[in-house]
């Protein structure tokens, strides 16, 4: 009797103590040359998965370098934001972490900077301006990993039955067009709109330049709210929104709802990245591409998005991440950019795919580079205000305008005090 | 806790026990000496101490992350004292969220209750294919509800579901409705599938309840001539009542907290417009953590507060 109880007792407290203890490090450090490595999923399906590419760095580089293991998880891109702050939280850091913003973990002291990972002839490969995208204050800690600018597709079958002769250029021109999309009943949805939670801050933006707003100032302030910007979504209610020439709600459609719309035919026109060009072709939608309308003309400058890699100091792998950064960036950069016909960040590859002719439905892309302009990324309070944009930013084209601006730019505010 | 409960040890043994140095007279339980100074503490200590794990332990690091100051990376900066708790009630949606919840937890428990004395009527009657009723009732909630959830926000698609297909085909609407892209279709619908889930647990309660009541009862009202709608009112409902009662308060508790079915359908979108305070807490976390902790401080407090109301005003102790 009195052992069994003894034993009871001491498995529950084994038990309370194991709980206890899930919240502490239970990876992170470990052994020195086994690198865990976080990626974010950018395949749409199982065979393009970026699970298989990193399964095949991995291989590659364990062919070089025998001594250091490499753990790869891959979280799709809607999961890996809150994950990797569960794993910062609880103290299992990942060593390398490829995704969306880089500021934030800089605010907290957390990344090497980039020049102790990479070595100088990989930093020089990589096309200058998104380097200097990657730096917070004059130091670089983001490392350029794939880039993207945003275009306007069109459905040209659609264009035809609805007897438009060219795409639009203007704000009026997109409201004509859809009009007439929508009276021909050539497509369901003749605008697709998406604001909703999976990238409000990116098509936010897309307008907004349109109408020479954007998100700070020059002095990098935020200007949520400025008075463009207010314009810009008035316009989009009014002209857009109440006349029923896109979704219905805006706020809750996702920009992946508003692609697949477009791949089955079912959307007239929309702004895309190059992913779309993949999804349209597989769908069999003859589209066509232009510069993004702005009010009064075609955008000078584009939406230009850059995805990035990080190394995390908590493991003290300095050494082992150097290798693998260097070998990847030298040796598996086109390849990635092949697999999901992104716009490359090295330019090696840049000149590769340009000059291999393969890639001829990429040259708009690639001419919008230059100008395109980035959200604020190397502002640490960045990654806060775009999780608040993602919030509650496309209820702006069905409330009123000013205050869902208003609410978000005391938000950003808030944010920017306490970075 | 009924630590004092058991009967303590018998005044013999306990003489024994005092008197043990100087005595080499035989106990009558010469090996539980030690065990049992400590009563029932042995036997209940396992439990005691997985409570204190998994329930007051999270409790206590839930309040304290509420008053820390936490980066979006996931580090902790230092206190904030009760700033958390002024940001969250300066949230411009905190109001609505607030109505919002108890409008979605009253209707929902009320609505499920009614439905439930029904179906728990129903069932109680002998009827050919009974036992196969009852077992189809299990469905839903076999099913889990994040399933069942999304199986309904695909029959609500805007483009592919099923209900805006019968509908158009019915010619009821001329263009296919986005059901859970608005607050003002959203919340009924998802109301519905609460309730839907919530019904075979509170009807197989009420069924449980129904058929503890004697039948000489209902014999003796039917001599008296009592009519049917008395007999209910008289007889059913207030021997039913801890039935209810337990069905009411464990249904309060869960719809408040319910979380899958509203995550599940509109993840509280747009903005936070469909959200109740569970699913606003969830959505807290994406840009401040320790809010996040502070809304479910809150939450915990209003569900204390919630079921002693309801205690108090049911008299639950004069039923005991």
């Amino acid at each position: 009797m009195k052992t069994r109880a003894v034993v009871a007792g001491a498995a529950a407290l084994t038990m309370a103590l194991g709980l206890t203890a899930c919240g502490g490090d239970s990876g992170g450090s470990g052994d020195k040359n086994t690198l865990k490595l976080v990626a974010a999923d950018y395949g749409d399906k199982k065979s393009n998965a970026s699970k298989l590419y990193w399964q095949e760095v991995v291989k590659d580089f364990r062919k070089e370098h025998k001594d250091i293991k490499v753990d790869v998880q891959v979280i799709n891109w809607n999961e890996i934001d809150k994950q990797v702050k569960t794993m910062i939280q609880s103290g299992n850091v990942p060593d390398l972490l490829q995704t969306g913003g880089y500021a934030d973990k800089v605010a907290d002291d957390l990344l090497y900077k980039a020049d102790e990972v990479t070595s100088a002839k990989t930093r020089a490969n990589i096309v200058d301006s998104f380097n200097k995208a990657g730096e917070v204050d004059g130091t670089q800690y983001g490392i350029p990993w794939t880039s993207s600018t945003r275009v306007l597709f069109y459905n040209k079958d659609v264009f035809e039955k609805a007897g438009i002769k060219e795409p639009p250029k203007t704000w009026d021109e997109v409201a004509e067009a859809a009009e007439k999309i929508k009276k021909s009943k050539a497509a369901e949805t003749p605008y697709a709109l998406p604001l909703g939670p999976e990238e409000t801050q990116g098509e936010t933006m897309i307008w907004e330049l349109g109408n020479g707003g954007g998100f700070t100032d020059a002095k990098g302030a935020y200007t949520l709210d400025s008075k463009q910007n207010v314009e810009t979504f008035t316009w989009l209610k009014d002209n857009l929104v109440k006349p029923g020439l896109t979704y219905a709600n805006p706020a809750t459609t996702d920009r992946k709802t508003a692609f697949a719309d477009f791949a089955a035919g079912k959307a007239g026109m929309l702004n895309g990245h190059p992913t779309l060009v993949q999804m349209a072709k597989a769908g069999k939608v003859d589209y066509g591409v232009a510069t993004i309308p702005g009010k009064n003309g075609p955008l000078k400058s584009t939406l230009g998005v850059a995805d990035w890699m990080m190394a995390f100091k908590d493991g003290g792998k300095k050494d082992a991440i150097k290798k693998f950064l260097d070998f990847t960036y030298s040796k598996k950069m086109l390849k990635f950019n092949e697999m999901y016909n992104f716009p490359p960040v090295t330019e090696d590859a840049v000149q590769q795919m340009r000059s291999s002719g393969e890639h001829k439905d990429l040259e708009p892309f690639f001419e919008e580079l230059p100008n395109a302009k980035f959200y604020p990324l190397g502002d640490p309070a960045w990654d806060v205000v775009s999780a608040e944009m993602k919030k509650t930013g496309g209820k702006a084209v069905t409330e009123n305008p000013r205050q869902v601006l208003g609410d978000l730019q005391k938000k950003a505010e808030d944010a920017a005090k306490n970075k | 806790m009924s630590l004092k409960a058991p009967p303590s040890p018998d005044p013999e043994t306990a003489g024994s026990r005092a008197r043990g140095g100087r005595s080499s007279r035989p106990v009558r339980r010469p090996r539980g000496g030690g065990l049992a100074r400590l009563g029932p503490l042995p036997w209940i200590a396992p439990v005691l101490l997985l409570i204190l794990a998994v329930v007051v332990y999270p409790i206590v690091e839930l309040v304290r992350t509420s008053f820390l100051n936490i980066s979006i990376a996931g580090i902790i900066r230092g206190s904030a004292g009760t700033d958390k708790y002024r940001k969250l009630f300066d949230e411009t949606d905190f109001g609505h969220v607030l109505v919002w919840t108890v409008l979605w937890t009253v209707v929902v428990v009320a609505v499920t209750m009614l439905l439930s004395l029904g179906l728990a009527q129903l069932f109680n009657q002998r009827f050919p294919g009974r036992r196969i009723t009852r077992w189809a009732l299990i469905a839903p909630w076999a099913a889990s509800v994040l399933m069942t959830a999304t199986g309904f926000k695909w029959m609500l698609n805007q483009t592919a579901g099923v209900l805006n297909t019968v509908l158009l085909d019915l010619g009821l609407i001329d263009k296919s409705r986005d059901w859970l892209g608005s607050p003002g279709t959203a919340w009924p619908w998802m109301m519905f599938v609460a309730v839907f889930v919530s019904l075979p647990f509170t009807t197989y309660t009420l069924l449980a309840g129904l058929q503890t009541v004697p039948k000489d009862v209902y014999e003796a009202a039917r001599i008296d001539g009592a009519s049917g709608w008395q007999t209910y009112r008289g007889i059913t409902l207030p021997l039913l009542r801890p039935a209810f009662l337990v069905g009411v308060v464990i249904n309060l508790i869960n719809v408040f907290n319910s979380f899958p079915v509203i995550w599940a359908m509109t993840q509280g979108g747009p903005g936070s417009d469909t959200a109740t305070t569970t699913v606003f807490m969830y959505k807290l976390k994406e840009t401040d953590i320790a809010e996040s902790a502070a809304m479910s401080v809150v939450n915990f407090a209003m569900v204390v507060v919630l079921v002693l109301i309801f205690l108090k005003v049911s008299r639950w102790n004069e039923e005991d």
